[in-house]
């Protein structure tokens, strides 16, 4: 549904995306994960014809974005980063309006616009204005804006920025409903987001494409390289979570009354939980507690955007999926 | 077609919804009824003159106090306008809705077409308002209304180039304030540009006189629909458009 070639956008000298080339199936979420200036935003600026590419080539469901641009936004919905509201107009007027210029038929209007409004609750709003909404709703808004005209490809650029939990909570929910008849890219750098929301998740840094995976296969490379915090009650298990096959140092971590907490790190590529509770267990234990200490995303984030000097080089991953 | 009618509505209601409307036509009628009472106060002394024999000619109301009016009005023009068409491009850049726009099934021109209009209409609208003094005119007396026709014809026309190039300098920056200034100080120089014209030789002049926007304006004062005048003013509206739509895309470009 979405092809990206070769991308690359320059501002003066500056290079803000390099050579990323990446492609998203009908119906799929994808996750655009990387650190501030990394290239999130311009990207999707490009992706939704905002900007043409100084080099490279996008195309929405076959139109390419330069050639065929009127074609390609048709079928594009995007929320940037701000949502674009005009202050002076109440809600309902400001759909209506974006609804017109997205070519939504005179007579579906009224009726899609009521349609957005209830899917991203904000028909309570309709007849504020938009300079007086709250961040929240502000978003939601922005959302609606996206959706009105039904495109086959949907760009969101942080759709949980400045949400309440309840609302992120609403926001995945709905993300996941349009999945299947939409086609969705959504940036963000809250990383459980991305494993909770995205089938496959694109990281970038610096300008340039570092991984493109699912979230599963990006933390199974990983796996075991990332330390397990485990918490046990009624004695010392230190011998035994040792003992465990691939574990390489267990320390202690804490210790609350009878329970103590211990930190296992383990051989690089081996996913040990399983070992270490069963062994838990079989002293007769009580496992209160195991976790990886950090989210494995996380971990893999860290690791494919921060530069080891000497040390290994960030996983390529597979660039044209 | 359509999608230019949607800009020019949403331009309008932001005019309408903002204090910029109301404050740009209360400014207007204000200072055209000022001029209108200084005027009609100069008509009738001379007129008073002329009774006493002391002038040559008979004074015309069209000649001597309509087309002085309108004169004076174009002064005022310099200052309003700029204030029409200011936020036009720099407030879309600066609030982000210039994303939501470009990023819509319309083109480029589309959006400039219907800011255009939106900012004509709002001006026409200002000119309409003026129409209730000249209505006073006819209520006392017995003007031609062709020759004030075509003095209307030529306010618009000149409104309408300077918006031109109003739009064209509010799509330079995100700043409404920055706009307003370049634009104001961009249509004095093109009303004084002419004053030059003597000391830049007979070539120079010729060229000067054709570019100072008043002076095509006498003639639609006078009453005179002169298809030069027309060509002109047309020919700077669609350049000024034209330079506007090659500012919005060298923007995309440069991101």
């Amino acid at each position: 549904m979405i092809e990206v070639q070769n991308l690359t956008k320059r501002y003066g000298r500056v290079t803000a995306v390099d050579d990323v080339s990446f492609r998203v199936e009908r119906g799929e979420i994808l996750g655009f994960l990387g650190p501030n200036g990394a290239g999130k935003t311009t990207t999707m600026r490009v992706i939704t014809g905002y900007m043409p590419p100084s080099e490279g080539r996008v195309r929405i469901a076959g139109f390419d974005t330069l050639e065929q641009p009127i074609e390609a936004k048709r079928r594009t919905g995007y929320l940037p980063e701000s949502p674009p509201l005009y202050p002076e107009m109440t809600v309902r007027e400001y759909l209506l309006f974006v609804a017109q210029i997205k070519g939504v038929p005179s007579r579906a209007r009224a009726s899609r616009v009521e349609r957005a409004m209830v899917r991203t609750w904000i028909a309570d709003v309709k007849n504020v204005h938009c300079r007086k909404l709250s961040k929240g709703y502000r978003q939601r808004v922005g959302l609606a804006q996206a959706l009105l005209h039904d495109p086959d490809v949907l760009v969101l650029d942080e759709p949980t920025a400045g949400l309440d939990p309840k609302q992120i909570i609403e926001t995945r929910q709905l993300v996941h409903e349009l999945a299947g008849t939409h086609t969705i890219v959504l940036s963000t750098h809250i990383l459980p987001e991305v494993a909770q929301t995205c089938q496959r998740v694109v990281i970038i840094n610096k300008g340039k494409l570092v991984a493109v995976d699912s979230p599963e296969a990006l933390t199974a490379r990983l796996h075991g390289a990332t330390p397990i915090y485990v918490q046990v009650e009624g004695g010392d298990a230190a011998a035994d979570l040792q003992g465990v096959p691939g574990v390489t140092r267990v320390a202690v971590a804490d210790r609350h009354g009878s329970a103590i907490g211990y930190e296992v790190e383990s051989t690089r590529g081996e996913d040990v939980r399983r070992d270490l509770a069963r062994a838990v267990v079989a002293r007769g234990l009580g496992l209160l507690e195991l976790r990886p200490l950090r989210m494995s995303l996380e971990e893999v984030f860290l690791q494919v955007t921060t530069e080891e000097p000497g040390g290994e080089a960030a996983p390529a991953g597979e660039a044209t999926a | 077609m359509s999608n230019v009618i949607a800009i020019a509505r949403k331009e309008l209601r932001a005019y309408f919804s903002s204090p910029i409307a109301y404050v740009v036509i209360g400014f207007f009628t204000l200072l055209f009824g000022y001029f209108y009472v200084a005027i009609l106060d100069w008509f009738v002394r001379q007129g008073m003159l002329g009774g006493m024999g002391m002038t040559a000619s008979a004074l015309n109301v069209n000649q001597h106090f309509v087309r002085p009016l309108l004169l004076n009005l174009t002064v005022v023009l310099l200052f309003v306008l700029p204030m029409i068409t200011m936020r036009t491009y720099a407030e879309e850049k600066r609030a982000g809705t210039m994303e939501l726009l470009l990023t819509s099934p319309i083109t480029d021109l589309q959006i400039i077409l219907g800011k255009f209009f939106g900012a004509l209409l709002l001006y026409a609208a200002m000119l309409a308002v003026t129409l209730v003094y000249i209505g006073v005119l006819f209520a006392v007396g017995t003007p031609e209304w062709k020759p004030i026709a075509a003095g209307y014809l030529g306010l618009l026309l000149l409104g309408a180039s300077f918006i031109a190039v109003g739009l064209l300098i509010s799509s330079f920056t995100r700043n409404q304030i920055v706009a307003g200034m370049l634009t104001f100080g961009v249509f004095l120089l093109l009303w004084v540009i002419d004053w030059i014209g003597t000391f830049l030789g007979p070539a120079g002049e010729k060229i000067v006189n054709y570019l100072s926007v008043v002076r095509h304006f006498d003639d639609f004062a006078k009453g005179v629909i002169d298809t030069t005048h027309l060509v002109y003013y047309l020919s700077f509206i669609t350049f000024g458009l034209f330079l506007t739509a090659k500012s919005v895309d060298s923007e995309r470009w440069r991101g």
